[in-house]
């Protein structure tokens, strides 16, 4: 679903869903999740960073997270029952009720929100087609692999992307295509081809666990920018709200200097009026959206803020933030103000 | 009679009712989906590079382009393979039937190995031993600047006409002309005067000789594109990628088994006092085999050979496992992604791959009565 996945199943799913966009009656899923006792969230599996199991058979990654920072939101702890789904089911499912919230990483596009019945909750994730390249080439940027041969996976975008960008700047390539992404890996990893072509924050999930992970870099740069939100049913305008502002909080948190070590100190302590009206002492915030409000403060105390995510998933793959930062370290995250 | 006949006329309109109807109903649901079905695709842009083509393709042409050069990948790597598991082919064949143990046991072990694991298999098993038994770029094997082999591909220098080409295109029209006058010449002086001619060898040198002489007179110069180093790999002059290779050797190895398993057959089914009358004749092992044992071997062996050969050219889809840019591949794979009309692309590819098997079949059912007895 991340990167190539979601582009190459692109327009088979939006087919079905077409058919079952049939907007239900029942619009009050925030009800229906007290009433259950528990939040069904849509995981993937199997994309290390983003959704995985630890070496306990715990879920971990920041699909896992952002299942968990609603459940905070919704009951102050985890109680989530976790749906796995693949790209041909998950938006039926969604629709149909099976599933309260789907975070794995679909690309915010036009028509995937004008035609499917579904809502996006903001973009937590700005990824993009990058490279992987065999270290001992020492290429740092996509301009010096002028010759170089790609493997790439055949995607709705990511070819076209390819040749795109490399006629936009004069460069020359070989493109080798395969079907999938972990043939193309493999063969890019026998040095069938100087790099390979991806999403890149889910190529460095896959790459990280290569015994030979020190022999590959992967380039900063990226050559489409794939938006990745959240998406919820378009019939509950309340529950896309508690989505949006929930996600919303651990950005506001990172810039209002609130993390998940000093969530609690911040709360008695500061002074400052947003952080105050953020954590609930101050104004009924959490009230406003039915839910209680300590709904920030134990999402920040649960899952941390979005630098606290970033560093637990992907810093140990050695992905660096990019476009993720906050707009004041020069990326595109931004939090909507709480006032 | 007159009833069988109006069965026959029943069955053929039930079958064309229900082609019918799959069709409309196919129809009504895509436009129902908003799913083009037209073939207006085919002239759009494609966006895409493809790693391997004999005509001139790059993003900026047209789908349609695409197709063909998928198609030229898809007739070239079956070309190869058919002669590779040929040629393997009869080796086995032969060698299973050969007195000396050892080498009739090596014949049979590899049928028997061969024969028994799927073909998709060797081939990933066959890239992946062209991958990693190649040395990469800076440690290619070389002959001289002709040709360099690394995992990236076996590089050859490409001959590059500079000016005068008619002139060594007439030589080799020449060349051929003379060849088939000789052959015929040849046939009827040993028909009258039973002396034999070596036509091969004169041929060979004939088809060296004269268009190199054309060129000399023409004044021709001929150019080497030899490749050249880059940062990353040679370029220029002609590739032969490690997938092509791979899907060569998978191909060959495996249909061979089953083409060696025919030859056996054929050469079992010859009675055993042909060999003993070309023995009396005083033919040589060589002769016997080629004049007497093989052309009456070839009969038995052309027609299941027939389905080998459309077996393998079926089996060419498999090259899209391992990034061939074959039909399969460019136009079910890449295509499909791009234009999403996965009933037309899937039509089109099904009707070409009838079409090539249909005409491999003609042309071995020709060969095939070509060379069955006749009254003569």
């Amino acid at each position: 679903m991340h990167g190539g996945g979601a582009r190459r199943w692109g327009y088979l799913l939006v087919l079905p869903v077409a058919v079952f966009a049939i907007a239900t009656a029942r619009a009050d899923t925030l009800a229906d999740v007290r009433e259950r006792g528990f939040l069904r969230c849509g995981v993937i599996e199997g994309s290390p960073g983003y959704s995985t199991l630890n070496d306990k058979g715990e879920r971990v990654g920041f699909d896992i997270d952002h299942c968990k920072t609603i459940s905070a939101a919704v009951f102050g702890k985890v109680s989530i029952e976790f749906v796995p789904i693949t790209p041909n089911t998950v938006f039926t499912l969604l629709q149909s009720g099976g599933i309260d919230i789907f975070p794995g990483g679909a690309t915010w596009s036009f028509t995937r929100d004008t035609t499917m019945g579904l809502d996006f909750t903001g973009v937590y994730m700005w990824a993009g087609q990058g490279f992987v390249v065999h270290k001992a080439l020492g290429v740092s940027r996509v301009a010096e692999l002028d010759g170089a041969t790609i493997c790439v996976a055949q995607g709705t975008t990511l070819e076209q992307n390819l040749a795109d960008y490399f006629d936009a700047n004069g460069l020359r390539y070989t493109a080798i295509t395969f079907a999938d992404i972990d043939k193309g890996l493999q063969a890019y990893r026998a040095d069938r081809c100087d790099a390979f072509t991806n999403e890149r924050v889910s190529t460095a999930g896959r790459i990280s666990v290569w015994p030979d992970r020190e022999d590959h870099v992967i380039l900063d740069e990226v050559i489409s920018k794939e938006p990745m939100a959240a998406l919820v049913r378009q019939d509950d305008p309340r529950w896309r709200d508690i989505a949006l502002w929930s996600f919303n909080v651990r950005i506001a948190a990172e810039e209002l200097g609130i993390n998940q070590a000093n969530v609690s100190r911040m709360r008695d302590e500061s002074d400052n009026q947003e952080v105050r009206r953020l954590l609930g002492v101050q104004g009924s915030f959490g009230e406003r959206l039915g839910l209680s409000n300590d709904w920030a403060y134990d999402i920040i105390r649960i899952v941390g803020n979005s630098e606290d995510m970033w560093n637990r998933h992907f810093a140990p793959l050695g992905v660096s933030r990019g476009l993720n930062r906050t707009w004041r370290d020069g990326g595109l995250m931004s939090a909507l103000p709480f006032r | 009679m007159r009833r069988t006949w109006i069965y026959q006329a029943l069955l053929l309109a039930a079958i064309v009712a229900a082609l019918g109807l799959i069709v409309s109903a196919t129809n009504a649901n895509l436009s129902r989906l908003g799913v083009e079905t037209s073939i207006d695709f085919l002239w759009r842009r494609a966006g895409f590079e493809i790693s391997q083509s004999l005509i001139p393709f790059n993003a900026n042409s047209t789908i349609a382009r695409a197709f063909v050069v998928a198609l030229l990948n898809t007739l070239v790597l079956a070309a190869a393979a058919i002669v590779g598991a040929s040629v393997l082919g009869l080796i086995v064949g032969t060698a299973r039937l050969s007195r000396n143990w050892l080498v009739s046991q090596l014949a049979t072990t590899y049928v028997e190995l061969f024969r028994n694991i799927p073909s998709l298999l060797q081939i990933f098993f066959w890239y992946l031993v062209v991958l990693r038994s190649l040395p990469g770029f800076r440690d290619s094997l070389s002959l001289g600047e002709a040709a360099r082999l690394n995992n990236r591909g076996l590089y050859l220098a490409a001959p590059e006409i500079m000016t005068g080409g008619g002139w060594i295109a007439a030589g080799f029209v020449v060349a051929i002309a003379a060849i088939i006058g000789l052959a015929r010449w040849a046939r009827h002086r040993r028909l009258v005067s039973g002396r034999a001619f070596p036509v091969t060898v004169t041929a060979i040198a004939l088809l060296v000789a004269v268009p190199w002489l054309a060129a000399l007179l023409g004044g021709a110069a001929l150019d080497w594109d030899v490749p050249q180093a880059g940062r990353f790999g040679y370029e220029g002059g002609i590739v032969i990628m490690p997938e092509f290779m791979a899907l060569v050797a998978g191909l060959s190895v495996y249909n061979a088994t089953y083409i060696g398993e025919i030859v056996r057959s054929g050469f079992a089914a010859i009675p055993r006092g042909q060999v003993e009358a070309a023995d009396a004749l005083g033919l040589s092992r060589w002769l016997s085999f080629r004049l007497v044992l093989f052309p009456q071997a070839l009969r038995v062996i052309i027609p299941p050979l027939t389905t080998v050969y459309l077996n393998l050219f079926k089996a060419t889809s498999l090259a899209a496992a391992i990034a061939y840019p074959e039909i399969v591949s460019v136009f079910v794979g890449t295509v499909n992604n791009l234009v999403g009309q996965p009933v037309i692309i899937m039509g089109i590819t099904l009707i070409i791959y009838v079409l090539v098997s249909l005409a491999i079949a003609v042309f071995m059912n020709w060969y095939n009565r070509r060379i069955a007895l006749t009254r003569a």
